[in-house]
């Protein structure tokens, strides 16, 4: 098959998801433009960025819900708008509202993934709502949010995929809800040794779940690296004037309105030469970013 | 296959139940309508050429033998009552609302309650979701259109009493078999325009406006474009339409098919129209019908293999539009 070198050199690279001068457009305005991402298999990659830097497009452009102006995307070496079939075998998809059929109980939404996906495992699914307290016989438009979300995470995982993408599924949960859906994909990721790119513009919330950070803003990837390494190699000032060698990202309103630099930190720097600044939070790494993305007004810390 | 069929039904459950209530109610009033009709006991004696003579009122019935004239009465009475006039009309509107009704939520509901991304993304091939659950659509409509259309013959048939179903081409796209290809072309339609459209109601309205079309325009396209071919017989010197007046006519029917519907027969070869005494129809307040060709009843089944074929093509036609745009098309 057309498809097998590519799932090949996939295996053989360890990576899961990657993209090359990834570009979409909706008429004149660019979602996505010269996107260049690598999610390594195995990992639990957060997507984040601001409403309308192209999250959750990049994801339909994975889903072969879209298709891409230019450039390359492959989903465990599989190019998804060139084989689709093959890709979505690969994939387990949340979107973004939990997508429930109001007619049918919990169990027939396992019942309708299984006659939809030959893969997909119900029994494996059904464990995990029933550690969750979700009865399979209630009607899923009588669920929770939360409860809703776990439904769209079982069937997501119920499909065995390699590659897990989620669309900003904690947008509309509340806290408990959030942190429990976390539990589980942390959970789930773990055991199963897949794969999980997570968008949300949250940043709080994937932190505890991911180890790995991407940050996309007005189609662009901004920062693309572990998450530790995003902590590690920045700092946070309020001065304009650079600390030795360090390279400023970019500035936003702290609290107060104080103007505060993010600085991108020289990986061989120790913690000495750094001593007088502060570690920045991810929050801020990803304001910084953002900020830079934007120009350096209109951000500010919450 | 099974699941997905099951859970197609249990996904549109109140278009699954009204059109089984729909389907099946009108097949039972089309009965009991058969019944009331024949329960007026037309003596055999008292049809011409195989039907009941119309009652117009004593003034203008001297031509009915005396012994006939209170059945013919009684029996037109019914027949133009208002039950038996419903029942014979639903046959003219069930295929497509039934078509509509399941084929709308198949796709465009889809689309619009935000399940679609949810459904494509778990099977791979998108066209296979959608025939299978074309396929539940199907399973369900074409026995309850059948049993229908079945009802419908059954009044036909005692609505002419003496009346050879199956060399008649009167009324002969309300009932039968074409219940059901009309539904499916409803149906296939509606799968179509939703994929387009993807929204509930403009498809609704769509469908409903292309169906009025499409079944008002049929009988003039097929006889003008179809079945000239088949003609067994010309009028006499009748070389392209237009030269030949014959005049419509409600009383005599016709073992064939004349082109506007007009109620002629063909009698030792010689197609031609028969008035009872008096019952000319006035020129000036009809208006004179053009026939130009006579296509007789034993080419009946010629005529509805035909006209199911091009139904069905283009009801695969549109099938096959829906998979191929649902392929291409966003899931929102």
């Amino acid at each position: 098959m057309a498809t097998d070198a590519g799932v090949l050199l996939a295996q053989a690279t360890g990576i899961a998801l990657q993209a090359h001068a990834l570009s979409k457009r909706f008429g004149r305005k660019v979602a996505l433009d010269a996107v260049d991402l690598t999610v390594p298999a195995g990992s639990v990659t957060a997507l984040v960025g601001p409403n309308g830097a192209g999250k959750t497009t990049l994801i339909r452009v994975c889903m072969a819900f879209e298709r891409p102006n230019g450039g390359m995307v492959e989903v465990d070496g599989v190019d998804p708008w060139k084989h689709r079939s093959e890709a979505l075998r690969r994939v387990g998809y949340v979107p973004q509202t939990p997508a429930v059929y109001r007619g049918l109980d919990v169990d027939d939404h396992l019942a309708m993934a299984r006659s939809l996906h030959s893969g997909f495992d119900a029994e494996y699914a059904r464990k995990r709502l029933n550690q969750l307290g979700i009865p399979l016989d209630q009607r899923a438009d009588t669920l929770s949010g939360g409860q809703a979300a776990q439904l769209g995470l079982a069937i997501a995982l119920g499909t065995r995929a390699k590659v897990l993408l989620l669309d900003e599924p904690l947008a509309n949960l509340d806290p408990l809800a959030r942190r429990e859906f976390i539990q589980v994909l942390i959970d789930a990721v773990k055991s199963d040794g897949s794969t999980a790119l997570l968008s949300s513009h949250i940043v709080t919330d994937v932190e505890e779940a991911c180890d790995r950070l991407v940050i996309l803003g007005a189609g662009k990837v901004l920062l693309d690296c572990p998450l530790e390494e995003a902590r590690q190699a920045h700092r946070l000032t309020d001065s304009k004037s650079p600390p030795p060698g360090g390279v400023a990202v970019g500035s936003f309103a702290g609290k107060g309105l104080t103007r505060l630099t993010l600085w991108r930190v020289p990986a061989d720097a120790g913690d000495g030469a750094w001593a007088a600044t502060e570690p920045a939070s991810l929050e801020e790494v990803v304001l910084g970013y953002l900020a830079a993305g934007r120009g350096t007004t209109g951000l500010q810390l919450n | 296959m099974l699941d997905r069929v099951r859970l197609t039904y249990k996904q549109q459950r109140f278009e699954t139940l009204a059109v089984a209530v729909m389907c099946l109610g009108a097949a039972a009033w089309a009965l009991l309508a058969s019944w009331h009709l024949n329960s007026v006991g037309v003596p055999a004696s008292c049809l011409v050429d195989g039907g009941v003579p119309y009652w117009n009122g004593p003034s203008n019935a001297s031509w009915i033998p005396a012994v006939c004239q209170l059945p013919s009465q009684r029996f037109t009475e019914a027949l133009t009552s208002l039950d038996v006039g419903l029942a014979s009309s639903l046959g003219d509107v069930l295929p497509f609302f039934v078509g509509i009704a399941m084929g709308v939520p198949l796709v465009a509901r889809e689309l619009e309650q935000g399940t679609a991304p949810l459904s494509w993304s778990l099977a791979g091939a998108r066209w296979k979701w959608l025939a299978g659950r074309i396929l539940a659509a199907l399973l369900l409509i074409v026995p309850l259109l059948l049993i229908a259309g079945l009802a419908a013959d059954v009044l036909r048939g005692a609505q002419e009493r003496g009346i050879d179903l199956h060399a008649s081409f009167h009324y002969f796209t309300s009932r039968g078999v074409f219940l059901v290809l009309w539904g499916v072309a409803a149906l296939m339609g509606s799968v179509a325009l939703g994929a387009l459209l993807g929204r509930t109601m403009p498809v609704v309205v769509v469908a409903l406006i292309v169906c009025l079309f499409a079944r008002a325009a049929w009988e003039p396209l097929t006889d003008r474009y179809l079945l000239h071919g088949m003609a067994v017989l010309e009028m006499p010197g009748v070389q392209s339409p237009g030269e030949l007046l014959v005049y419509q006519s409600d009383v005599l029917y016709l073992d064939g098919k004349v082109y506007t519907g007009t109620d002629c027969w063909v009698s030792n070869g010689v197609p031609g129209c028969q008035y009872g005494p008096g019952d000319e129809p006035d020129p000036s307040s009809i208006g004179p019908q053009l026939a130009w060709y006579v296509i007789t009843g034993d080419h009946y089944w010629q005529v509805v293999a035909l006209e199911s074929a091009i139904m069905l093509a283009g009801s695969a036609a549109l099938g096959a539009l829906a998979l191929f745009w649902v392929g291409r098309r966003r899931p929102y």
